[in-house]
């Protein structure tokens, strides 16, 4: 029995101080801990089921419950999540959008990850920009970036010969394609389409500071827009409801020449239209900025969560190279780690290109508590009255000033 | 109406209607009376979901607030409009239905089937489909309308404010009109035969027999489905936030939808309570006006 | 009673607007049948293809193998039929209470359920959420069958009260003059009387809780997932899976469909009135 004890001791001696001082630091490893995490993937058949199988392989100890939540149009899922917030039974982690970053901060209900992610090797390998997108009004670092997108115009080949790159170019170019049952733009004036406003109002000159909205730009950039439909007509008459699924079938369809969206529409776009779609920056407004909206997809640790260290690596195993690769094929989205992103080919290059073109002007609505509001109401319906000449432009740019600043 | 009499037999009898009523009130209270007392102290107060630290009492400030609020009286008269017109015409509609299923016919209990599926489809699915169809470029109806050279071009029927709300309104039909064909249907089946069979001999047309024998027999079952279904209509906002969202501009905002955004999107559940509170209040009215009228006729 | 009208005529005057009414009634689900056999070449196919070049259930099988649907199917069958049970269990007796007694508070009480009604149920559902979880029923069949069956019985005892209203007062009295109890009378009387208002009401209360969304959405998680949240993932951020939604939407009318096909020959003339002669 002696021996047996001594031999054990002598084990340990010799396993040397770097895996005593490593279970040390992590006495709750000790025993198995489970953390869980939310998440929403838009095809119900994509199971991550795999990532996890790999991660409870390296990280014995740690069980990983993924749950799918409802996205039901954004509104489910974080309706879901504030609730089981206030009710005290958060999961330990779940993806996450920029625009709730600011209400779930004054609900202190985020974890800051400044201190993981010191020592997280997989840091460096996603951009620097992207860090700063993501970074919290106070300086810190609550969100981690899983995969994203960038919204970039989607034209017909055989309707015009290259992209517009201006905005005069691009109104010539609606104007000579919109004739009969086709039109030059199939503008998204439903919920969610602040992200085509953006790139040419935002991109205009228009921003949310204190009377952003309301410059001779900004209000300039906003009447060119609306004229797109109500002076050149050269919009459909039912872009006043078009959600992404409406424009994105009009395109398909042949019914509209150009449409603002994203890489996650392009796999149906080629199926359909095979060359004759290609996609390229939005256009640039002379003299402005310009400015395309960054499609976010993060995850989160949160505050009330009893296992934060097993839960940030968690997720930062998703973010990390050919497993972040992996779960961008599920979400459909682009990688975030660059090393992911070199060798990528879940999309076709030419879309990916225009993806990584846009990254320079990609750009988040405010980190403020007042966005996601303006995202599902307060544009939508001005924006919808101004098309339907309910309002005029400035009216419309005026609400959303108050809204922000008023 | 006092509990309390001398023979023992008679307190029993006194309280046995409270012990048949005991297990539904104790369901229903459960879950519901502290939601509910908790919407409306919320109502009082200047609560927003993510601010949970800062929640000051505001006494009827919201209500204040709401008689102000431009967008409250839209919702208002279009909530108003949109129950009269969607209760009516389910109404309507499932009356003619139930009638006519009562008949004898080979195919009855097939027929009956039928018309049951769109009350058995849920709400989201509902408003997919309609919205689908409904559609600018790829809808059916569109498709339809044009191969039999009905309209030239292709409708906006959502975008438009003039054709959003009955485009909604025909999807809410079709949704509920078999609720109240199957009411009704049961509510038919009480009556006795030799009622009718007594008019008949009598000499009563079809059309006096319906008017004099079949719709007062029915009249309480279709006072109380109009009712309940008023209700339901008046709350029911899941197939227009599927559909337009409230959009577009106001044309679709209704009480129930408005209150529903100011919450979950602006998370302003103070707000949002008072908004749902006056809804109740503007309900009980109606419902205060039925009860009485009922209440009259039992006490017969 | 005799019907003295031809073929013809009841041929025109019935069937006809059946038919006519039938079709609208199946119409947009037809469609959406149809769309779920069609290949998705054919689903995206503009301008729109109203037959499928090929039929295909392909949708069918992936949902069936690739997603939880069927187990969801079962979740929903068993929520529906436990909020069926609950809902009637405490309805009719307090149906049979408002419809025979009259007590003191009696107005007050049956005006109360209908206030429960009244109050829109999305803006309790945070409480209500918050209430679940301190009962531990969050994700629990209980949960969301007692979330379902609170707003299905008020209706509920409102309708089988008008029901009960429309049988008359003789026949329980005859009843109780032969020494039948008040449960009895119940059981025995009332209830085969009220069958159809029963049936019709156990349909309402199963539709109710096999179509619900929201509580559904909330109260469930992983284990009891019912299946319109099932049906609500195949509607992502970016796409909307439109064959599995179909599919997914014509098999979940099915059993509600064929359930009422079951029961609707109880929904048939000369109940009250055999009831009443003997």
């Amino acid at each position: 029995m002696g021996e047996t004890h001594m031999k054990r001791r002598t084990f340990l001696k010799l396993a040397g101080g770097t895996a005593l001082a490593g279970s040390l630091a992590r006495p709750a490893l000790a025993q198995q801990v489970t953390v869980k995490w939310w998440y929403h993937f838009d095809n119900p058949q994509n199971t991550p089921a795999e990532l996890v199988a790999k991660f409870e392989k390296e990280n014995p100890g740690i069980k990983v419950q993924a749950e799918a939540i409802p996205w039901g149009g954004g509104n489910d899922y974080s309706t879901r999540m504030f609730a089981s917030i206030v009710a005290g039974n958060a999961p330990d982690c779940a993806q996450v959008k920029l625009n709730n970053q600011a209400r779930l901060m004054e609900m202190d209900a985020l974890a800051p990850l400044d201190d993981y992610l010191k020592g997280w090797a997989g840091r460096s390998d996603i951009a620097d920009n992207i860090w700063t997108l993501n970074r919290a009004s106070n300086g810190k670092q609550y969100y981690l970036p899983l995969h994203y997108v960038v919204l970039y115009l989607y034209y017909r080949t055989d309707m015009m010969a290259k992209a517009p790159a201006t905005t005069e170019e691009f109104l010539a170019a609606a104007k000579a394609a919109t004739k009969g049952d086709v039109y030059g733009f199939g503008m998204r004036g439903g919920g969610g389409g602040q992200d085509n406003w953006g790139a040419f109002v935002l991109g205009g000159g228009a921003n949310f500071s204190k009377g952003g909205m309301v410059s001779e730009k900004a209000l300039a950039a906003n009447r060119w827009y609306v004229g797109l439909a109500r002076e050149h007509k050269v919009v459909p008459p039912s872009a006043p409801a078009d959600g992404f699924r409406q424009i994105v079938d009009g395109f398909k369809a042949g019914r509209s020449a150009m449409i603002i969206h994203h890489i996650g529409s392009s796999a149906e776009m080629v199926a359909a239209l095979g060359d004759k779609v290609s996609a390229a920056p939005v256009p640039a407004t002379p003299g402005a900025k310009g400015w395309t909206q960054f499609g976010d997809e993060s995850n989160a640790v949160f505050a009330s969560s009893k296992n934060k260290d097993a839960a940030f690596k968690w997720i930062s195993f998703l973010s990390t190279g050919e497993n972040n690769a992996a779960l961008a094929k599920l979400s459909g989205q682009l990688p975030i780690a660059n090393s992911a992103a070199a060798s990528w080919k879940g999309h076709e290059k030419r879309f990916v290109d225009a993806s990584v073109a846009s990254l320079p002007i990609a750009g988040v609505l405010p980190d403020s508590p007042k966005t996601a509001d303006f995202a599902t109401t307060v544009w939508p319906q001005n924006m919808q009255r101004a098309l339907l000449g309910q309002i005029s432009p400035d009216d419309m740019m005026k609400a959303i000033e108050t809204h922000f600043n008023g | 109406m006092t509990p309390t009499r001398t023979a023992g037999g008679n307190a029993r009898e006194a309280v046995t209607p409270y012990l048949f009523l005991l297990p539904a009130l104790l369901v229903t209270l459960a879950v519901v009376l502290v939601p509910v007392a908790q919407t409306m102290w919320m109502s009082l107060h200047d609560y927003v979901l993510f601010r949970p630290k800062n929640v000051p009492f505001i006494g009827l400030g919201n209500f204040a607030r709401l008689l102000k609020d431009e967008v409250f009286w839209i919702s208002l008269a279009n909530s108003a409009w949109w129950i009269g017109l969607v209760v009516s015409l389910q109404f309507a509609l499932g009356l003619v239905t139930a009638l006519l299923l009562n008949q004898s016919f080979w195919w009855r209990g097939l027929a009956r089937g039928l018309i049951i599926i769109p009350w058995a489809l849920p709400s989201v699915i509902i408003g997919l489909t309609w919205t689908w169809m409904y559609d600018f470029n790829v809808g059916v109806l569109n498709d339809v309308l044009l191969r039999f050279g009905i309209v030239e071009k292709p409708v906006a029927w959502l975008a438009q404010p003039g054709t959003a709300f009955y485009s909604i309104v025909l999807a809410l039909i079709w949704q509920g009109f078999p609720f109240f064909a199957v009411t009704i249907l049961a509510g038919l089946q009480t009556i006795p035969d030799e009622l009718l069979e007594a008019a008949e001999i009598d000499g009563a047309t079809r059309f006096q027999r319906l008017r004099s024998v079949i719709l007062p027999s029915i009249a309480g079952v279709i006072g109380t489905a109009l009712l309940l279904r008023t209700i339901w209509v008046a709350n029911s906002l899941d197939v227009i936030l599927v559909m337009t969202g409230g959009g577009p501009g106001f044309a679709t905002h209704t009480l129930p939808l408005y209150a529903f955004l100011k919450a979950y999107s602006g998370m302003e559940f103070g707000y949002g309570s008072a908004l749902a509170l006056v809804l109740t209040l503007l309900l009980l009215a109606v419902v205060f006006v039925y009860v009485r009228r009922q209440s009259r006729e039992l006490g017969r | 009673m005799i019907d003295r009208r031809s073929r013809l005529q009841k041929f025109v005057e019935v069937e006809i607007p059946v038919l006519l009414i039938a079709l609208f009634a199946i119409g947009p689900y037809v469609w959406m049948m149809l769309t779920s056999i069609k290949t998705d070449a054919d689903i995206a196919a503009f301008p729109v293809r109203y037959l499928p070049t090929q039929v295909t259930f392909e949708h069918y099988r992936m949902l069936l193998e690739r997603t939880t649907f069927s187990g969801n199917l079962l979740n929903s069958f068993i929520v529906a039929l436990g909020a069926c049970t609950l809902g009637l269990g405490v309805s009719i007796p307090a149906a049979y209470g408002f419809s025979r007694f009259r007590f003191p508070g009696r107005r007050v009480l049956m005006t109360q359920f209908l206030v429960i009604n009244m109050f829109p149920i999305v803006l309790i559902i945070i409480p209500l959420f918050v209430l679940m979880r301190q009962m531990g029923l969050l994700d629990t069949v209980l949960g969301i069958v007692l979330g379902h069956s609170t707003f299905a019985i008020p209706f509920s005892i409102w309708m089988l009260t008008s029901y009960m209203n429309a049988i008359p007062g003789e026949l329980d009295e005859a009843a109780r003059i032969d020494g039948a109890s008040r449960l009895q009378t119940l059981r025995l009387v009332i209830l085969p009387v009220v069958l159809p208002g029963i049936v019709t009401t156990g349909i309402y209360i199963f539709v109710t809780s096999w179509n619900e969304y929201l509580f559904a959405m909330m109260l469930s998680g992983q284990n009891v997932r019912t299946v319109t949240v099932a049906l609500q993932l195949f509607i992502g951020e970016f796409t909307v899976q439109w064959g599995l939604l179909t599919a997914g939407g014509t098999l979940i009318a099915i059993p509600v469909t064929i359930l009422f096909l079951l029961v609707q020959k109880r929904l048939v003339g000369g109940l009250t009135a055999g009831a009443v002669k003997s």
